[in-house]
């Protein structure tokens, strides 16, 4: 397959995904929020009470449909391949840490365009510190940053993970009394779960695909001066912003803004953390899911500190406040302090897996 | 030309070191893997002396195909 016909199989999904999630908010999820791989596990995580905050909690089967497509695809095409032990529990704690950057900033990077595509122009203070986490990552990267060669592991491992959320579904849809329910805010907005279950299933099986991750667009830019990946989410913000502009869903502006702060050096700092973090992990949330689904382990260990992540940040107050009429909104001084620490401790594994190595 | 496939973008720079002159870092080509890693292009033959620990596989390149010569 030459690169040109990867550009073409990037953007025809990421209209498809565009669309998709747009969809989504017109059928009853939150606006902006069609997906948001930060939002939707944070609200899994509240789902099984891992955390109490009350508009926040609803077992999104957007995630589990993302995992499983992977799943199935990879098998389909038998690129369903178990491997890990690949610094798992740093990989934990970067994804714990990716996910207070995410809930500061309010959104992954998926959402971050689809914020950019309703007229959110905080999203763009966040795609400037993506870039910038990115670029770290990359400076990083470029001087033989590494967390270790992954191995091949058992078919039970690999496909453990998206096991636990077809199980998970299951519980979801036979005994509901299991889970804590939003009653208000955005865990309460939510599409018929069978649309976002295959909404999620059709995202996962072309991100699997077309292997879609803004952070290796980014990263394949700054390193080998190529952008194909950037394609898939160039092509999700025209799409998303075509269907915003035709449903009367686009607002150009800072303030207003749905599930949203005007906060902007946290807006900033907290990509900064979601780009270096996932450079170092080597996908963004969205990948780790579907290279969970794939049977990647780690990738799988990634998304239990992302979950976990979610947890401490409603438990501890870590989370940014969306913006009303009377307050920019913003993280309070625990995620203020959570960001910073964040990113001196992300720079020092860096540092430490970075300079200690020797060529072999 | 052949395609050499790596665990990480590491163990791509060092095989370009080795390489010299004519090898030249990509992203791997989808049809060879599913992840979105780095890759090294460069002009055979391929030599044992090119191995190091994150390199995963080397492949001939036939128009469109590629023909795997060695894994690692």
């Amino acid at each position: 397959m030459t690169i040109s016909k990867e550009k073409r199989n990037l953007a025809i999904a990421g209209i498809l995904i565009g669309i998709i999630s747009i969809v989504l908010v017109l059928l009853g999820n939150p606006k902006n929020m069609g997906f948001c791989i930060a939002c939707f596990v944070r609200d899994i995580a509240g789902a099984t009470k891992l955390h109490s905050a009350g508009v926040v909690q609803y077992v999104r089967p957007e995630i589990i449909g993302l995992v499983f497509g992977s799943f199935l695809i990879s098998l389909l095409t038998k690129e369903f391949n178990p491997r890990g032990g690949s610094s798992p529990m740093i990989r934990f704690c970067i994804g714990f840490m990716v996910m207070i950057g995410a809930l500061v900033f309010l959104g992954c990077p998926f959402r971050m365009v689809l914020r950019l595509s309703g007229g959110d122009l905080n999203a763009v203070v966040g795609i400037l510190g993506f870039a910038a986490g990115i670029g770290i990552g990359s400076f990083f990267l470029s001087k033989g940053f590494s967390l270790g060669r992954a191995q091949k592991q058992s078919i039970v491992e690999g496909a453990a993970l998206p096991a636990v959320n077809v199980l998970l579904l299951i519980l979801f849809v036979a005994v509901p009394a299991l889970f804590a329910f939003s009653e208000k805010g955005p865990g309460s907005m939510h599409a018929p779960i069978l649309i976002s279950l295959a909404a999620g299933l059709i995202v996962g099986c072309l991100a699997q695909r077309t292997r879609m991750c803004m952070v290796g667009g980014f990263r394949d830019l700054f390193l080998l001066k190529d952008g194909t990946l950037l394609f898939g989410f160039i092509a999700i913000f025209v799409a998303a912003l075509v269907m915003n502009l035709a449903t009367g869903n686009f607002k150009l502006g800072f303030t207003g803004q749905p599930v949203a702060h005007s906060a902007h050096l946290w807006n900033f700092l907290g990509m900064v953390v979601v780009g270096l973090g996932c450079t170092m992990l080597g996908g963004c949330p969205l990948r780790q899911l579907i290279l969970a689904g794939e049977g990647n382990s780690d990738s799988a260990i990634t998304v239990l500190g992302l979950l976990m992540g979610a947890a401490f940040a409603h438990n501890f107050s870590l989370a940014g406040v969306a913006g009303s009429a009377d307050s920019v909104g913003g993280p309070g001084t625990n995620g203020k302090v959570a960001v910073i620490l964040c990113l001196v401790i992300l720079v020092g594994i860096a540092c430490a897996k970075t300079f200690k190595k020797k060529e072999k | 030309m052949m395609v050499a496939t790596f665990a990480n973008h590491y163990g791509a720079m060092i095989f370009k070191k080795k390489v010299g002159t004519g090898c030249i870092l990509r992203p791997v080509p989808r049809a060879l893997s599913s992840s979105c890693g780095t890759c090294a292009f460069f002009e055979g033959p391929f030599k044992t002396e090119y191995v190091n620990e994150n390199l995963e596989a080397v492949y001939e390149v036939q128009g469109e195909k590629y023909n795997k010569i060695y894994e690692n």
